[in-house]
């Protein structure tokens, strides 16, 4: 017997016995059956597989819904307490101290509005040794060369200067604006994202081949 | 008229999940009733001879404890039967291994033949199924699938994790095979 030559058809004839072709391609298949011997084979062996049904047990369905648990509504994942609250009051007490302990150390000045505090530290000319200090994004090293700046545009004189920080003793003559944005600053020292990444529920998918 | 949902039959799978997540009990009766058998003729085409029930009723808690996770871009028999075939699956590593550490019992091999016997009683039957069993395993999920179950290839290959080409070739191989076994005998 001659092979059927449309692979296309031949692989619809489950389908046709399972009757969910669209009436243009039953047509089709049931045309080319009529032409092709081992199409016609292939149908009955086809009917003959799917007649032999396999024993399979009647299952209890009232026994396994009783094995279900009910729907649990997605609960929100409940929200942890920050603890960046508290890692910027640490990184703050640290950069206090280093203000306080360091005594004319470290200069800020000329900060625009727009910046932190932090961000415009520049060495002190009387300073002896270098002071770390604590940046929001990094640690930045202050030599003690005068010279040498945290950033140009930092160091830059301004015309209208907001801020002048020269010794722990000068902290006295800041005004309540200048405090309240220190304080401000030191508390949006986040060291660690504010969120969380939610948490994950390990799945057992099974294994696959 | 709107029928109400105590009165409708031709509810999607979809529909049924949505009632199912909103509190609706009864519609995992009519999940579980409209899908068990077919997973239980899909069991026993794979070669499962015991605990069947069983086997249907895991594939049913694991896919009910999942269903937010089934977005229904296959049909859920589908999808149940890719988890029901994991199982089974996992069931036959854990029979190998057991059979690695416990040797067989003679009464094993009479109860397996005999359990056998018990499944096919027309002698048709018989011949397909010992055609069937001429097939390799995943030959013979592709084939049952496809013949029994009228799976299309795109979601035989998603069941067997494979490909659509290649169930394509195991369903032409099966067919040959199962030609050839039922031509000679």
């Amino acid at each position: 017997m001659n092979k059927c030559v449309d692979a296309e058809l031949q692989e619809l004839l489950p389908d046709l016995l399972h009757e969910s072709l669209d009436g243009g391609t039953r047509q089709r298949v049931e045309a080319h059956l009529a032409a092709c011997e081992s199409c016609k084979e292939d149908l009955e062996v086809l009917r003959t597989v799917k007649g032999a049904a396999v024993f399979a047990p009647t299952i209890d369905v009232d026994s396994i819904v009783r094995q279900i648990p009910p729907h649990r509504m997605m609960v929100p994942s409940v929200e942890k307490p920050k603890r960046t609250r508290m890692v910027s009051w640490l990184v703050a007490a640290v950069f206090a101290l280093a203000v306080v302990g360091g005594g004319g150390l470290v200069v800020l000045k000329e900060s625009p509005p727009s910046k932190s505090v932090a961000s415009s530290i520049i060495a002190a000319p009387d300073a002896q040794v270098g002071a770390v200090v604590p940046r929001p994004d990094s640690i930045v090293f202050v030599p003690a060369d005068p010279a040498i700046k945290s950033s140009p545009s930092d160091a830059a004189p301004s015309a209208a200067p907001t801020l002048a920080l020269a010794s722990s003793a000068d902290l006295a003559s800041l005004s309540d604006g200048d405090l309240v944005q220190l304080m401000d600053d030191m508390d949006n020292f986040d060291a660690l994202p504010a969120a969380e990444p939610e948490p994950v529920i390990a799945v057992d998918s099974g294994d696959s081949l | 008229m709107t029928p109400s949902p105590e009165t409708r039959h031709d509810e999607t799978d979809m529909e049924l999940i949505n009632r199912w997540k909103a509190g609706d009990g009864r519609a995992a009766t009519r999940l579980v009733g409209r899908h068990s058998q077919a997973l239980a003729r899909f069991a026993a085409s794979a070669g499962e001879r015991d605990g069947i029930e069983e086997l249907v009723q895991d594939t049913f808690v694991r896919a009910f404890a999942s269903l937010d996770s089934f977005r229904g871009e296959s049909s859920l028999r589908t999808w149940l039967f890719t988890i029901e075939r994991r199982l089974m699956l996992d069931r036959r590593r854990a029979e190998k291994r057991s059979r690695q550490t416990v040797p067989v019992q003679e009464s094993d091999q009479v109860s397996e033949y005999g359990a056998l016997d018990g499944l096919i009683a027309e002698e048709a039957q018989e011949r397909v199924r010992q055609s069937l069993e001429a097939l390799s395993p995943t030959q013979r999920e592709v084939f049952t699938l496809r013949v029994q179950q009228g799976l299309s290839y795109k979601e035989i290959a998603e069941v067997v994790g494979s490909t659509e080409g290649a169930a394509r070739v195991h369903y032409h191989n099966a067919i040959q095979t199962v030609k050839e076994f039922l031509k000679d005998e």
